[in-house]
């Protein structure tokens, strides 16, 4: 469904990005892992039109979507969901999802996808007149995963949905993202740590420095020596 | 009861809050159309007062220039806000948006728009000359309550402008464009994400600012006549307006707006017209030293 090819990516004059490729499978869940500041956000946001420099071949259902904007991509369904989540502050629950659902192809189905979110998330339904800017971490997060559902996208790109979270929201978190999984939608996923991600992923990719430094099932992942080391110090 | 004198005093000073409501009634357009710009670009836009005078010398155009019979004032804003739409966004996408690509373009938007300004401002003298325009009232006559005497013009001019910021709030609240309007302003990031076209919000906004600046334009020229250089002071009162009611904060704004039109008003009656304006500096002064963040800054 996407297909990453030698990507490489700048941040002023430094390099992020060295020749990475992934591809991503129509229905699955595919996880990037890696410590901090290895690029793993940079990719993300390559993909979804929002760095600032880069070069390669990224494509979208066979077509070329290197050079397209940001609201060109949502269009297409490839939606974004930030690690600090991006929300509107003054603006209610409701409005910051009537708002996930701004681009042309989500328009027609806002009442059916808030009407899906509200049921993944009934405490969104709850708060849905709160202000954005008086949610809690975990709420906030919540709330950004289901403004991007708000737009109708088949493949969400989330960046590190866990961090800040406590574990046991961390782990509701996982199983709604495993059951959005279920109702058809793919994901990439990029994270820090590899505790729990294991059992959610179809495929997990490792990045260290800016480069591709692992790829398999999360068997290959857990059984790997070196990932062992960097990811649970072992 | 009273002396003769007291009921002369009480007729002026009711003549004066009426002076002060309908020339606040226009600041507070104005200071919106101010605090929209700056809360969605986050630049300051020099040239505003210079739109104020396209309004009033489009107007011209039409009506004395013209000589136009038609429909009077409907007719004119009917074509004359469109064009200004027009313009704000034209210029938006021409000057503005290519340096926001630059490196520490909030400084390059400034200059550009000082010399928009200065340009203008060369224009209008070149165009229509140096000698003041007037315009028509928008509606002849008074409305006499026993001996109170209310012009049709101050009514109209506050009635229209009001109309204008309920329609603009209404907009903003309570229509997708609206709320992409806000949800730039709140978080341009955010905004981006969820696939609003960010550089086609930045030119409609400040081709609303425009449209509700030279809005103001056409409504106090009727009292002020236009002059090629006023666009300065125009900007700057907009601005104390802004920074009075607090950046960004469209209540703020009004009531900013509605304080120093009777300001104005009242220190122009007891001391002379060029007072008021020397009054506003004090304000602003007293402002910016005492409570910069303004009568109620940041939010909405």
């Amino acid at each position: 469904m996407l297909n990453v090819n030698n990507l490489n990516a700048y941040y002023g004059e430094a390099q992020v990005l060295h020749n990475v490729s992934v591809s991503v499978g129509r229905g699955q869940v595919v996880v990037m892992l890696g410590p901090n500041g290895h690029g793993k956000s940079t990719l993300l946001k390559a993909i979804c039109g929002l760095a600032e420099s880069v070069a390669g071949e990224i494509s979208y259902q066979g077509q070329p979507i290197d050079h397209l904007s940001t609201d060109k991509l949502v269009n297409m369904g490839v939606a974004y969901i930030a690690e600090n989540r991006e929300l509107f502050p003054y603006m209610t629950v409701q409005e910051n999802l009537k708002l996930g659902a701004y681009v042309k192809a989500a328009r027609p189905h806002e009442k059916k996808n808030m009407a899906k979110v509200f049921s993944l998330f009934p405490r969104l339904k709850e708060r849905r007149t709160q202000l954005a800017s008086t949610m809690s971490g975990g709420e906030a997060k919540m709330l950004a995963v289901a403004r991007g559902l708000m737009s109708n996208a088949d493949f969400l790109c989330i960046d590190e949905p866990s961090l800040g979270l406590q574990p046991s929201l961390r782990l509701e978190l996982f199983s709604t993202i495993k059951e959005i999984n279920k109702q058809g939608k793919t994901i990439f996923l990029v994270e820090q740590n590899i505790p729990h991600i294991a059992e959610l992923a179809d495929k997990i990719y490792v990045m260290e420095e800016g480069c591709i430094s692992f790829e398999g099932n999360s068997k290959e992942a857990l059984g790997d020596k070196h990932l062992k080391e960097i990811f649970l110090g072992m | 009861m009273f002396s003769e004198d007291t009921i002369l005093l009480f007729y002026e000073i009711t003549d004066v809050i009426i002076a002060g409501l309908s020339t606040g009634s226009v600041y507070a357009l104005m200071a919106v159309g101010m605090t929209l710009v700056y809360g969605v670009t986050k630049a300051f836009n020099f040239a505003y007062g210079d739109f104020f005078n396209m309004g009033g010398y489009f107007a011209w155009i039409l009506i004395v220039g013209l000589g136009l019979e038609f429909g009077g004032y409907p007719v004119v804003l009917l074509i004359v806000m469109p064009l200004l739409f027009a313009v704000g966004y034209g210029l938006e996408k021409l000057l503005v948006a290519p340096l926001r690509k630059r490196k520490d373009w909030e400084n390059k938007v400034m200059m550009m728009t000082l010399g928009l300004a200065l340009f203008l401002t060369s224009l209008y003298m070149v165009v229509f000359g140096v000698r003041m325009k007037s315009l028509p009232p928008i509606l002849e006559g008074t409305w006499e309550v026993g001996q109170l005497v209310f012009s049709y013009q101050d009514i109209m001019i506050f009635v229209m402008s009001i109309s204008g910021i309920l329609i603009f709030a209404w907009v903003l609240n309570n229509t997708r464009i609206g709320m992409a309007v806000r949800a730039v302003a709140q978080n341009p990031v955010g905004a981006t994400i969820v696939g609003i076209p960010k550089e086609r919000i930045f030119a409609t906004t400040f081709a609303i600012s425009t449209v509700m600046v030279g809005f103001g334009g056409i409504l106090l020229s009727q009292k002020w006549f236009i002059n090629p250089n006023s666009g300065g002071i125009i900007m700057v009162k907009a601005w104390v307006v802004t920074a009075l009611g607090g950046m960004g904060s469209i209540r703020g704004g009004l009531y900013a707006a509605f304080i120093i039109g009777m300001l104005e008003a009242f220190v122009g009656w007891m001391f002379g017209m060029s007072y008021g304006i020397i009054a506003l500096f004090v304000l602003l002064l007293a402002t910016l030293v005492l409570r910069p963040q303004g009568l109620r800054g940041k939010g909405e």
